[in-house]
C-alpha cells in the first residue's frame, strides 16, 4: 500500500469536511427558519465529526493528534477545495454548494465501503446513513426550490453557474491518482465524478434549473495542492480563536 | 441611512444588515410561519411510533426532514419517524382519565361511506397529557368508519382519552434505507449538556478566586 498516496486522499476528504463543516456552522442562529436552522447545525456538527474520524486515521499512520491537524496549521497545509472555503453568501448558495457537495460526498463515500483499506471502509459505513440525511436534505430543498417562484429559481440558477466550476475543483486528480486505483484505496476521482454528475444530472432535471454542459466549464483547481482563495486564512483564524488563547488547555 | 449593524459576533457584522429605527409607529407584521406538521419517532426496531411535538414546514418531505433534527438529534436510539399534516389528523372527543372514549364513540347519524376503501392509521393517547402512541391500521372509506372500526379493533386494549385518525397515504414514514440515519445516534452525546461533567471544575475555580 502506497501510504503518501492514501495520506493525500484522507486529507483532502477531510479538510473538505472539517472547512465546509465550520463554514455551515456560520449560519447557526441565523437561518432562514428555526427548523432548517436545527437541521443544518446539525448537519454541520456531523461533518466535523467525519473530518475528526478521518483525521483519526491520519493519526493512526504517523500524523498529528487530530486536534493538531485540525487547529494548527497554517493555510497552505490544508487540502481542501476552494468550494468548501467560500463565504457563505446568502441562503441560496449555501444551500446549493451543500447540494453539489454531499451528493459528491455521498457517493464517495459508498464508494469507500468497499475500500481495500479497511480502517477507511469501517468509517465510510459507520457514516454512510448520515450521509444519506445531508444527501436527502439537499435534493429536497433544491427539488422545492426549483421549482417553486420566480425569484426562488432565478436564484438558486445563479448560484448554481458559480459554484459548478468550483464544485468541478472537488474532482482535482491527485498525483497518486493510479496509485490509489490500482492499490484498491479508491476507484478515483473521475469515476466518482462521472457518478456525481449523473446524480446531478437526475435531480435538476425535477426541477427548473439548467446544468450547464460540463465539459465545457473550467474546474477551479489548486485546493488541493495547498493553493487558496484569500477566504481560507480568515476562516482559519476566527475557526482557532479560541483554541489559541490557550493551546494546552482540557476541553 | 446609516452604516451596517456591528456586532460582537463576526457573522452578523459580515450580513451587512442595518437597523431599523421605525420614527412612529408601524403595523405589527402577521405571522410567517409555515403550516404545521405533527412529528411522530420510533424509539426501538418494532416499537410503538410515538407523538413528539410539531414543526413547521411548506411540503410533508420538508416537515420530514425538519422532525428528523428537531426530534431526533439527540437520544440513544432512534430507529424511524413519520410526519402527518396537523390539519390531517381528526381527533376524537378527549375523555377522562378512568373512562375509555371509544364508549362514549357514538354515531353522528350516518357515516360516510362514499368513498373508496383506503388504509387509516390509529393513534391512541393513554392518559391526559400523555403523547399519542401508534396501536395499528384499520380499513374503512372515512376517518369516521376508521374511528369505528378502531373501537372494534383496538379498544379493548387499556383505556383510552383521546384517538387520532389519519390516512396512511397522508403520512410520511421512514423508509427502511432511512433508518441508517440514525446509525450513529449513540455517538452523539455531546448533544446532551448532562455529559459536560464541569461541576468540580467550576468549584476549583470558585475557590482559587475565593484565596485571592
Amino acid at each position: 500500500m502506497n501510504t503518501e498516496a492514501l495520506k493525500e486522499l484522507l486529507y483532502k476528504m477531510a479538510d473538505d469536511q472539517l472547512i465546509l463543516g465550520h463554514r455551515n456552522s456560520e449560519w447557526t442562529g441565523i437561518g432562514p427558519l428555526l427548523e432548517e436552522d436545527i437541521a443544518f447545525s446539525s448537519m454541520a456538527q456531523d461533518k466535523l465529526g467525519h473530518s475528526q474520524a478521518i483525521y483519526q486515521l491520519l493519526n493512526q499512520l504517523g500524523e498529528a493528534e487530530p486536534d493538531m491537524i485540525a487547529f494548527h496549521r497554517k493555510a497552505s497545509s490544508f487540502k481542501n477545495c476552494h468550494l468548501v472555503e467560500l463565504p457563505i453568501g446568502e441562503y441560496d448558495f449555501s444551500l446549493m454548494r451543500h447540494f453539489l457537495y454531499d451528493l459528491a460526498e455521498k457517493i464517495r463515500f459508498e464508494m469507500l465501503t468497499e475500500s481495500g483499506y479497511e480502517p477507511l471502509a469501517q468509517v465510510a459505513r459507520k457514516f454512510l446513513g448520515e450521509l444519506r440525511y445531508h444527501e436527502l436534505h439537499a435534493i429536497t430543498w433544491v427539488k422545492q426550490l426549483g421549482t417553486a417562484t420566480e425569484e426562488s429559481i432565478s436564484r438558486l440558477q445563479a448560484s448554481l453557474e458559480f459554484a459548478l466550476p468550483y464544485a468541478l475543483g472537488l474532482f482535482e486528480p491527485s498525483p497518486y491518482e493510479s496509485e490509489i486505483i490500482s492499490s484498491g484505496i479508491f476507484e478515483g476521482e473521475e469515476a466518482l465524478k462521472a457518478r456525481w454528475h449523473q446524480k446531478v444530472k437526475e435531480v435538476l432535471a425535477q426541477t427548473n434549473l439548467r446544468l450547464a454542459d460540463i465539459t465545457l466549464v473550467t474546474p477551479v483547481y489548486g485546493g488541493r495542492t495547498g493553493i487558496h482563495t484569500d477566504y481560507l486564512q480568515p476562516l482559519l483564524n476566527e475557526m482557532t480563536e479560541v483554541v489559541l488563547l490557550d493551546p494546552t488547555a482540557e476541553w | 441611512m446609516n452604516s451596517p449593524l456591528v456586532s460582537l459576533d463576526p457573522r452578523i457584522t459580515r450580513l451587512g444588515v442595518y437597523e431599523v429605527v421605525p420614527e412612529t409607529l408601524i403595523p405589527k407584521s402577521p405571522m410567517d410561519q409555515f403550516e404545521t406538521y405533527e412529528a411522530f419517532f420510533q424509539k426501538k426496531e418494532n416499537a410503538a411510533y410515538e407523538h413528539t411535538g410539531p414543526v413547521h414546514a411548506p411540503h410533508p418531505e420538508l416537515a420530514y426532514l425538519f422532525a428528523k433534527e428537531q426530534y431526533s438529534r439527540r437520544g440513544n436510539t432512534c430507529t424511524g419517524i413519520c410526519v402527518i399534516r396537523t390539519i390531517d389528523i381528526q381527533t376524537s372527543a378527549t375523555g377522562d382519565n378512568d373512562k375509555n372514549i371509544y364508549d362514549q364513540v357514538i354515531p353522528r347519524g350516518e357515516i360516510d361511506l362514499s368513498g373508496p376503501v383506503r388504509s387509516f392509521d390509529i393513534f391512541h393517547m393513554k392518559k391526559r397529557g400523555g403523547h399519542h402512541q401508534h396501536v395499528g391500521r384499520v380499513e374503512a372509506r372515512s376517518h369516521e368508519e376508521a374511528l369505528y372500526k378502531a373501537k372494534q379493533a383496538f379498544s379493548d386494549l387499556s383505556p383510552v382519552v383521546n384517538v387520532w385518525v389519519a390516512a396512511s397515504e397522508d403520512i410520511r414514514f421512514s423508509t427502511p434505507e432511512e433508518k441508517s440515519f440514525w446509525d450513529t445516534l449513540p455517538l452523539k452525546k455531546y448533544r446532551d449538556a448532562i455529559v459536560y461533567k464541569v461541576q468540580d471544575r467550576i468549584e476549583r475555580f470558585k475557590q482559587e478566586k475565593a484565596s485571592h
